[in-house]
């Protein structure tokens, strides 16, 4: 084999000796002619005269055998790169327009396709990432309906025999002090194996250990690679300092290696042990105290399927051991590849975007093959002519092929290039949907996309023309180059695929582009003017846990009492709303269930889910929310009063249908107390693409929050506000982290991002296949108006007016848009009918830390009758004007001057 | 000028690796050896026999050292490969079916 090799390999490097030896060869056999001929007695002149006669010209003999060598196809390529470069050159702005064009599609393709490379199709980074799963149990559909994990249930998983191990993680913020200013860290909070389950090793120090998880253990901290490096500037020495964090001392015992981190990306890690939440003994002893999500590794010799009936077998063992903690019916676990969960919300979005540039990719190949198809015909005497000279027909076919390769791989390169410059914007908008997206680069596997794509659609364009027309030498010798009518009809169907193709390309992109309207008309039912909203995040050790829990209740809602009465007095502040997350924002609370006072569930069922938000008394009122009945929350609502608690209009409508909500009690607080609702409010869209969900408010001053969010409406102009907050809440508690100062106009816009860069995108692409189809309609119609001009001459001659010609031409070039149109309805109808829900329909959103996935078409049915009507009129008006050019030269022709040129 | 081609390519290629299959030969002894053993009736052509060899060998088929030659000349001897042994053998097969397949044909009628 390698012999075998190197024998072809040798004809490329080696190539004097290889002449040699053949020389060598040849003049032997020559020798033993003429030996032969003197054996049977001839005169040695004749003897060698008669074997060369025999023999033959040597060059020829020769020529033959370096047929068979690789280096001649070699040779033969690099003549036909000479050749097609040097004809590319006497024609620049031919040349520029195909390289340009191709770099256009390619860019737009090889950029999505980095990002599906990056996020969908490399192997996560860890060692046999292959082997993770994410755990989900929940009602019917585990994903969707996820409850989440309680320690307990934790440890009944970890007796699945197809798992070798099974993680917890869970995210919490906490304030790391004991530096120059508190810093407020997201924390991922882990099972001590963590790190040993996903394969990773540290860069620096060790990870957990089964002893840091113990009850009690000394606390200790492992660093996130990019924390590390921000705050602490890639000193190792950090390694086994401590800092004050919750209420002890945390002592930081390694650095992660710059990997990406999964499910989110986190400041730091701590063990479970460490958490004053997880650790605390009565959420450890509840079992449905489910904050966690769980990780596992599958053993290397199991499958998923045997893993997966594993987890039926310990769901169905919970169900008949815990009777009451689980519905008793359509309970299901299930085990999902770690690599699918974490893009799960993105994949749609990503197969879209990448059918849209594979649509413009096709319309460059269509419109590169009607170029060079013009160009065939006007070359058509040189091919004719190599023909003539003997080319075969398949050197010519080799010959022009080589050219199309050589400006296919030139607008591959431009392309990457193109697609390199738009990375990183590509890069931020897969963050929000995925924490895969700091894997998105222009690696080895781009690269051979890109060479493949370029030299595949090289291929395409190039052959498209090569076979469209015969190369016949001697009709085209004697004609001097006329264009025949099958490559005329070659040139119409690539006008009608590429106008179909847009059309289709511009129905996507006018449905994106409508829905992001409708998005933005959307009224989310608050106030988004002059607001300014933060978050403010108590110290978890500000009052200790050592403290009787009542009282230490108690202190947290006198601390955010005061801090709202200190904001208030703020001069120029009109509104101070306090509450637990932002409005508009892009992570829903975790849902609980609703439990009615005198309505008790029946054994096994589990109750009704609904959203829980916190407000202070003129949270309301400074958001517009209206109050539909009843009544807001009041001062005099405190830890010693009632519990109060208000619902939004879809709680009332589907909890309390036909009855009035106001004075009936809900669960709330802890078993055996029971909120009042005293209040129905207007419902509102927490997020813009979301319909509203049910919801119930509580009082901040009734609760125990440390983490709460700020609305606040002032007259001062927003710097000065926000100076202002930053010194009250300084002042209020040195110790008091304030972060995200935004305002709510900008955090609705904001979350609009993600859906302005599809519709940019999708937009783009449409854009660019309206001008590169407008191009080749233009391109068309000026090559059969040059075709024609002495029929026109003779039709002018004969009393045709001009107004009849420009029509003539005008009704040619509308056919074919036309029928391009009819052809662009039927396949967008198809189109959307096959998407049909992927698009209009975000799949269920999962529970837990990933973002939720985006919704394509929102308000916007994919049949929009506008969308349609304006796309028609523009590809219309687009191809109207690419006709005219041509069609007004047509009719500017002057009948002599038309007739004489023959 | 001799015609380029006497023989089709493919019987071209049977013959020379069959002749090679006994002992390594140059590429004037398989031309002479191909005319004695077809007693003069096949006639190679050196304008079809090099470039064949050439192909040959740039397949992996037969395998080209420099030897002297019976006259004490230097000489490029080519021999069998593996490659060429198993592909000789299913050549010979294909042949032997073909002929055999004329011959019946030709019987028939």
């Amino acid at each position: 084999m390698f012999r075998h090799l190197s024998v072809r390999l040798s004809s490329l490097f080696k190539r004097a000796r290889l002449e040699r030896e053949l020389d060598t060869e040849l003049r032997y056999h020559l020798d033993m002619l003429i030996e032969q001929n003197l054996a049977k007695g001839m005169p040695p002149d004749a003897a060698r005269r008669e074997a060369q006669r025999v023999f033959g010209t040597m060059d020829a003999v020769k020529d033959d055998v370096r047929d068979s060598w690789l280096s001649r196809f070699v040779e033969v390529a690099a003549q036909d790169i000479r050749y097609g470069v040097r004809s590319l050159r006497r024609n620049p702005g031919f040349a520029l327009v195909i390289i340009v064009t191709m770099a256009l599609g390619i860019g737009a393709n090889t950029a999505i396709f980095s990002v599906v490379n990056g996020v969908l199709l490399r192997p996560l980074p860890y060692q046999d990432g292959d082997k993770l799963v994410v755990l989900h149990h929940g009602q019917s559909d585990p994903v969707a309906n996820d409850f989440g994990f309680s320690p307990k249930e934790m440890d009944d998983y970890r007796q699945a025999q197809s798992l070798s191990g099974v993680v917890e993680f869970h995210n919490m913020f906490f304030n790391l002090l004991g530096r120059a200013e508190p810093e407020r860290l997201s924390t991922g909070v882990v099972s001590a194996n963590y790190f040993d389950v996903l394969g990773v090793t540290p860069l620096h120090g060790r990870t957990f250990v089964a002893a840091d998880d113990a009850p009690g253990a000394p606390a200790v901290l492992v660093l996130g690679y990019k924390y590390w490096e921000r705050s602490f500037g890639g000193d190792r020495s950090v390694v086994g300092q401590t800092f004050r964090m919750n209420d002890r001392p945390h002592t930081v015992i390694g650095v992660m290696p710059p990997v990406p981190q999964y499910p989110l990306e986190v400041d730091i890690y701590m063990p479970s042990s460490a958490c004053p939440f997880r650790s605390s003994p009565s959420l450890i002893a509840n079992r449905r105290g489910r904050m966690l999500t769980a990780f596992a590794r599958v053993r290397p010799e199991v499958t998923l399927a045997k893993a997966q009936a594993d987890l039926d077998l310990v769901a169905a063992r919970l169900q008949t051991d815990y009777k009451g903690f689980y519905p008793d019916s359509g309970f299901k676990a299930a085990g999902i590849p770690l690599k699918t969960e974490l893009t799960r919300n993105f994949t749609t979005t990503l197969w879209v975007l990448l059918g849209t540039a594979g649509f413009v990719l096709l319309i460059v190949c269509a419109s590169i093959a009607n170029l060079l198809l013009a160009r065939m015909v006007r070359r058509e005497r040189e091919i004719s002519v190599r023909a003539a000279l003997g080319a075969t027909r398949g050197r010519l076919l080799r010959q022009l092929l080589t050219e199309s390769l050589v400006l296919a791989l030139c607008g591959g390169v431009l392309g990457l290039v193109l697609s390199a410059l738009s990375l990183r914007l590509l890069v931020n908008f897969a963050g929000r949907f995925t924490s895969r997206a700091n894997e998105i680069s222009i690696d080895l596997t781009v690269l051979f996309f890109t060479l493949g794509v370029s030299v595949l659609t090289g291929l395409i364009f190039g052959s498209i023309p090569a076979f469209a027309r015969r190369i016949d030498v001697a009709p085209a010798l004697r004609e001097g180059g006329r264009s025949s009518h099958s490559s005329q009809r070659v040139r119409s169907v690539l006008i009608v695929a590429q106008v179909s193709a847009s059309f289709m390309l511009l129905i996507a992109a006018g449905l994106t582009l409508r829905s992001l309207l409708n998005v933005q008309r959307i009224d989310p039912g608050i106030k988004t003017e002059n607001l300014i909203s933060y978050g403010a995040y108590m110290s978890f050790d500000k009052f200790p846990l050592t403290l009787p829990p009542a009282e230490r209740r108690a202190k947290i809602a006198g601390y955010w009492t005061e801090y709202e009465r200190r904001l208030g007095s703020i001069p120029g502040v009109i509104a101070v709303a306090g509450g637990g997350t932002f409005p508009l924002n892009e992570i829903d609370p975790f849902p609980q269930g609703l439990v009615r006072d005198g309505r008790p569930l029946p054994p096994g069922v589990q109750p009704p889910q609904i959203n829980v938000r916190f407000a202070t008394p003129d949270y309301f009122r400074t958001l517009g929310q209206s109050i539909a009945a009843g009544r807001s929350f009041a001062a005099s609502d405190t830890l010693t009063s009632t519990g109060v608690a208000i619902v939004n209009q879809s709680a009332a409508r589907l909890f309390w249908p036909n009855e009035d909500p106001i004075g009936t009690r809900i669960a709330g607080g802890g078993p055996g107390q029971f909120r009042t609702i005293v209040g129905v409010v207007a419902d509102v869209r927490q997020q813009l693409d979301r319909a509203p969900a049910a919801e119930v408010y509580v009082p901040v001053a009734q609760t125990a929050n440390l983490n709460t969010t700020w609305v606040i409406q002032s007259k001062l102009p927003i710097e000065d506000a926000v100076r202002n907050i930053k010194a009250v809440s300084q002042t209020h508690d040195r110790d008091l982290p304030v972060e995200n100062f935004r305002t709510l106009a900008e955090v609705r816009s904001e979350g609009l991002a993600p859906r302005r860069v599809v519709v940019a995108l999708i937009g783009m692409f449409g854009f660019l296949a309206l001008v590169i189809t407008a191009a080749g309609i233009a391109g068309v119609i000026a090559f059969s108006v040059n075709q024609r001009t002495q029929e026109f001459g003779i039709r002018m001659a004969l009393g045709a007016p001009r107004a009849g010609v420009l029509t003539m031409v005008l009704r040619e070039g509308l056919q074919l848009v036309t029928i391009g149109l009819g052809i662009g309805l039927a396949g967008a109808l198809a189109l959307t009918r096959v998407l049909g829900s992927v698009i209009f329909e975000a799949p269920p959103a999962s529970a837990g830390p990933t973002p939720p996935p985006l919704t394509l078409l929102v308000d916007t049915v994919p049949t929009d009758v506008f969308t349609y009507i304006g796309v028609v009129a523009a590809l219309l008006l687009v191809a109207v004007l690419a006709c005219l050019m041509p069609a007004r030269r047509a009719a500017s022709v002057d009948p002599m001057v038309a007739l004489r040129a023959q | 000028m001799a015609p380029k081609s006497d023989l089709l390519q493919g019987t071209l290629d049977l013959l020379i690796l069959r002749t090679l299959s006994g002992e390594p030969m140059h590429g004037w002894g398989i031309s002479q050896r191909i005319q004695q053993l077809s007693k003069d009736v096949l006639q190679v052509n050196q304008g079809s026999l090099y470039p064949a060899l050439h192909r040959l060998e740039q397949q992996g088929l037969i395998a080209a050292e420099w030897g002297s030659s019976e006259n004490n000349r230097q000489a490029k001897f080519y021999q069998l490969t593996r490659d060429g042994r198993r592909q000789l053998a299913e050549e010979t097969k294909t042949w032997e079916r073909l002929s055999t397949a004329v011959a019946r044909v030709l019987a028939g009628l």
